[in-house]
């Protein structure tokens, strides 16, 4: 089964019948998604249900786990991400993430948010390089946070500042796709809102595809919402009427709480 | 229904749904009761109605109070959302409902020459088609039948039809005899508020199919 929710335009990512296993164990069965960047896309489902994973997949984050492998078939662009000789340092700066414990270099912030542009030589000189940074910042909204103090720390910032700075590393580098995996249940309230805010100036910019355990988050930042329960996707629809009258069972009972 | 893993949130549904049921037995009660005043001239009775009344306010702000504490709480999902969304809906169309009643009450005393107006009987009729139509959509909102509630939503043609033929009846009358014109028209604002309760019935028939399935039937209907 293949969901697709607008047909009119090709899909900036598109997921073909992918399987995940870590050795023998299917954590992944056999999922189709297609992803657009005019809408941010929610994963959803309780925790082992294959959804980071899945969201793993997306730029070859599993690679870097031994014994994982990734059956199926998922292309950027109409380009399978999977094929021998991708460049996949490439591809992660093109479909970029954002994890759920802040992890900034030990380095300075301007240097944090510098990083990535520098190593893909994005940036000529110096004043380039300082409009990128700026921008990047600008646009994950800790721009009037820190403008004062980037050669401080990125490690010094607080904890939502720290995931800010995060998500201004990965848009420095020009991504067409944004994975985001529970980027704020480390975070209190307000830099949760923050978060949320800021996913949604994003929004339209990149594909944004986020994973998280909370419920509300899900409805409130995203407009596709897909649920993943025991390896497989059993509903993927507008976030809407997933949250107000869920097609399935087993996906009714995930978000009313009444699962197992 | 699968149980919730936080019990105290089935438990809260259940206080809930147990309000409003208790709010449309009150309301059904008041609706006969009414009647019973107006067309006996039972001035004592029709009193007791608009007392009773302040009973059913009471139970709505406390349906209120409830759907809010739960909104805020529990931020429910899906068949859970529409459930509170539903139950704040119908608490204040059942209010409204026992509005009617009591305004039916109040004219109790404001009739005269009972004996002379053919509407008079007819109103008992309308009344019990109302009261009915209220009495059976609770059934269908404790069952969470939909179905049920689609065929509430069918019979509010009869009671408006039969708000026309007392209609043209009064006015009849009113023109033949405007010695009864102040009765009669007392007569017309019991049978309006009858077809308004008839609406009223749909209302709750129209939440209690968005409970039961998320959607309004007159989303498939019209």
């Amino acid at each position: 089964m293949v969901t697709d929710l607008t047909s009119n335009k090709a899909p900036k990512m598109r997921a073909r019948d992918v399987s995940v296993f870590y050795g023998t164990k299917k954590a992944v069965d056999s999922v189709s998604i297609d992803i657009h960047t005019d809408y941010v896309t929610a994963f959803i489902g309780p925790s082992g249900c294959g959804k980071s994973t899945f969201l793993r997949s997306f730029n070859r984050m599993n690679d870097t786990i031994g014994n994982a492998r990734v059956d199926g078939c998922i292309e950027l662009d109409g380009e399978d991400i999977y094929k021998s000789g991708m460049d996949v340092v490439q591809l992660r700066a093109r479909v970029g993430m954002v994890f759920q414990k802040p992890n900034p270099f030990p380095k300075s912030i301007y240097e944090n948010v510098a990083y990535g542009p520098r190593i893909h030589g994005f940036a000529q000189g110096k004043a380039e390089m300082d409009e990128i940074v700026e921008r990047s910042l600008r646009r994950a909204g800790l721009w009037d946070e820190v403008k004062d103090r980037l050669p401080d720390s990125g490690t010094a910032l607080s904890g939502g500042q720290q995931q800010r700075l995060c998500i201004a590393r990965a848009i420095a580098v020009e991504p067409e796709v944004i994975l985001m995996d529970e980027p704020a249940s480390a975070l209190d309230p307000i830099a949760t809102a923050k978060i949320e805010e800021l996913i949604d100036e994003l929004r339209g910019r990149y594909a944004i595809i986020i994973v998280t355990h909370s419920m509300q988050q899900a409805a409130r930042v995203s407009q596709r919402t897909a649920f993943f329960h025991l390896g497989h996707l059993v509903e993927y629809g507008e976030t809407s009427q997933i949250f107000t009258t869920p097609r399935e069972t087993r996906t009714q009972d995930y978000i009313t709480g009444r699962y197992g | 229904m699968a149980e919730h893993t936080v019990k105290a949130f089935d438990e809260d549904i259940t206080r809930l749904r147990g309000l409003i049921a208790e709010m449309g037995g009150l309301a059904e009660l008041a609706i006969q009761e009414a009647l019973e005043a107006l067309v006996n001239g039972d001035d004592e009775l029709g009193q007791q109605v608009v007392k009773r009344d302040k009973k059913l306010d009471a139970l709505e702000s406390e349906v209120d109070a409830m759907a809010v504490r739960m909104l805020a709480l529990r931020a429910p999902m899906a068949d859970d959302l529409r459930e509170i969304i539903a139950a704040l809906k119908i608490a204040g169309v059942i209010e409204r409902i026992g509005d009617y009643s009591k305004n039916i009450a109040k004219r109790v005393n404001r009739i005269e020459g009972r004996s002379r107006f053919e509407p008079l009987t007819l109103l008992p009729a309308m009344g019990e088609l109302a009261a009915d139509m209220v009495h059976d959509v609770l059934t269908a909102y404790a069952a969470r039948d939909p179905v049920m509630a689609r065929e509430v939503i069918e019979r509010d043609h009869k009671v408006d039809a039969f708000y026309d033929s007392i209609f043209r009846n009064l006015v009849s009358h009113m023109v033949e005899n405007p010695a009864t014109i102040s009765s009669a028209a007392q007569l017309l604002f019991v049978a309006r508020n009858l077809e308004r309760i008839g609406d009223h019935a749909t209302n709750v028939a129209e939440m209690v199919h968005f409970a039961a399935v998320g959607s309004y039937p007159t989303d498939i209907e019209r």
